[in-house]
């Protein structure tokens, strides 16, 4: 089954599961827990954490499978975002609770976005449907695609990265951000092609 | 902050950016969350980025987890649990591994977690080590309530009938400790002599050499350093 069929699968389950079918909340489960738990254990490191997180996502996919809007985006998408950034919360709340934060606390959000809504015609969706993310993965070089495969795998934190690459901070920060932004303007260009 | 509005859609970007890939250090990470609640655009912005990233996860190797998960899921939502079809894994069926594209650290690294999820409770310490080609060699785990090392040979040369591959701690700012000959092929054990946080405390990497037959006869490495990794203490 390609990511695409699973996506399609997984859409047409969730109208099921919105509406109690408990057979199609099994069957949702079994296309996707292994895909789920491939990325909770990866970045915890954990597996009784990352189980407590599947169980969690699957217990809220139950109850708000409703609310789920097909129009915004792919279902794993969805499902797999949330799992990550649970996880992703849970490590990075553990280094605030265990570590005081120093030299990878300067880029803190400091602007203050309330005071300056914008207009939703800036909104930046318009790289958003491209899946040609992988040529323009191999497009980076080695040192930045590494450092955001890392971070996105694993959960690394930018010192975590310098540290387990042997390179300085700045030069791993320079590179993560680097990739993104040559990630998106590839995948932007590669959209404008269709 | 006193930035033109071009400036602070980019900054916006390169947060929300930061965000998805999860390099957001945690105060930050919290703080932008807490606005996308309520800010749309905030939300919008991190949804796109998300979207950006999610192939990388949908070319990961699936793990499979412990079947208890779905018996706790169907037994808090009061569910019958039996009603799972057990269709194989769908990662097993045609079509799932075209386009595989991930590289063999991450594969590697989600093997050697696979291999430790046997013991479910455990917070496994797991080192790859690898060679000048970034190739992993090893795959060094240690349980943490257990002073066995395992490691398992994952590729790297052959090691010659005459030499034997020695493991190797690099405590900071001290000389390289052995902890013991790791075996060509297969799996291997060895046991620390403290438990895996005490014996790692300043131990920032492994390294393996290639010695005589039997290991260095100093204490200290004597031939070439083939592979090392780093000790991740993401926990």
């Amino acid at each position: 089954m390609t990511a695409a069929d699973r996506g399609a699968r997984v859409t047409a389950l969730l109208s099921r599961v919105a509406m109690g079918d408990q057979n199609a909340f099994a069957e949702f489960y079994d296309l996707t827990a292994s895909h789920l738990y491939g990325v909770a254990v990866r970045i915890l490191k954990d597996a009784a954490a990352a189980e407590e997180i599947l169980q969690e996502a699957y217990v809220n996919v139950w109850h708000h499978a409703g609310s789920y809007e097909v129009a915004k985006s792919q279902p794993m998408t969805w499902l797999t975002s949330i799992v990550r950034n649970r996880c992703l919360d849970q490590l990075r709340r553990r280094e605030v609770d265990t570590v005081t934060l120093t030299s990878d606390d300067d880029d803190a959000p400091e602007y203050d976005i309330s005071d300056d809504a914008m207009t939703p015609a800036e909104m930046l969706l318009a790289g958003a449907e491209a899946r040609s993310v992988r040529d323009c993965v191999d497009a980076l070089d080695a040192g930045p695609k590494q450092a955001i495969a890392l971070a996105f795998y694993h959960g690394l934190s930018h010192s975590e990265l310098a540290s387990h690459m042997r390179q300085p901070l700045g030069t791993v920060k320079s590179w993560v951000r680097r990739a993104l932004e040559r990630l998106k303007d590839c995948l932007e260009r590669a959209g404008m092609g269709r | 902050m006193n930035l033109s509005r071009p400036d602070r859609v980019a900054r916006l970007d390169a947060l929300a950016a930061s965000y998805a890939l999860g390099t957001l250090p945690g105060r930050a990470r919290a703080r932008l969350a807490r606005i996308a609640r309520t800010d749309t655009v905030v939300r919008s912005t991190i949804r796109a980025w998300e979207e950006r990233l999610a192939p990388f996860a949908d070319i990961a190797p699936p793990i499979n987890p412990s079947p208890q998960v779905w018996r706790r899921i169907a037994l808090r939502l009061g569910l019958d649990a039996t009603r799972r079809v057990d269709r194989g894994p769908w990662w097993a069926r045609v079509g799932f591994w075209r386009g595989f594209a991930v590289t063999s650290f991450v594969a590697a690294l989600g093997l050697a977690l696979a291999l430790t999820q046997l013991a479910p409770t455990a917070e496994p310490i797991v080192v790859v080590l690898a060679g000048q080609d970034q190739q992993p060699a090893l795959v060094a785990t240690m349980e943490r309530d257990s002073r066995t090392l395992t490691v398992k040979v994952v590729g790297g040369a052959p090691v010659p009938a005459d030499r034997s591959l020695e493991l190797w701690m690099l405590p900071q700012g001290a000389a390289p400790r052995s902890l013991g000959l790791v075996p060509s092929t297969g799996i291997g054990r060895l046991t620390l002599a403290e438990p895996p946080d005490v014996a790692l405390a300043n131990v920032p990497s492994l390294a393996v050499s290639l010695e005589q037959r039997g290991g260095s006869p100093t204490g200290a490495p004597q031939g070439p350093v083939l592979y090392t990794g780093r000790v991740e203490k993401l926990y």
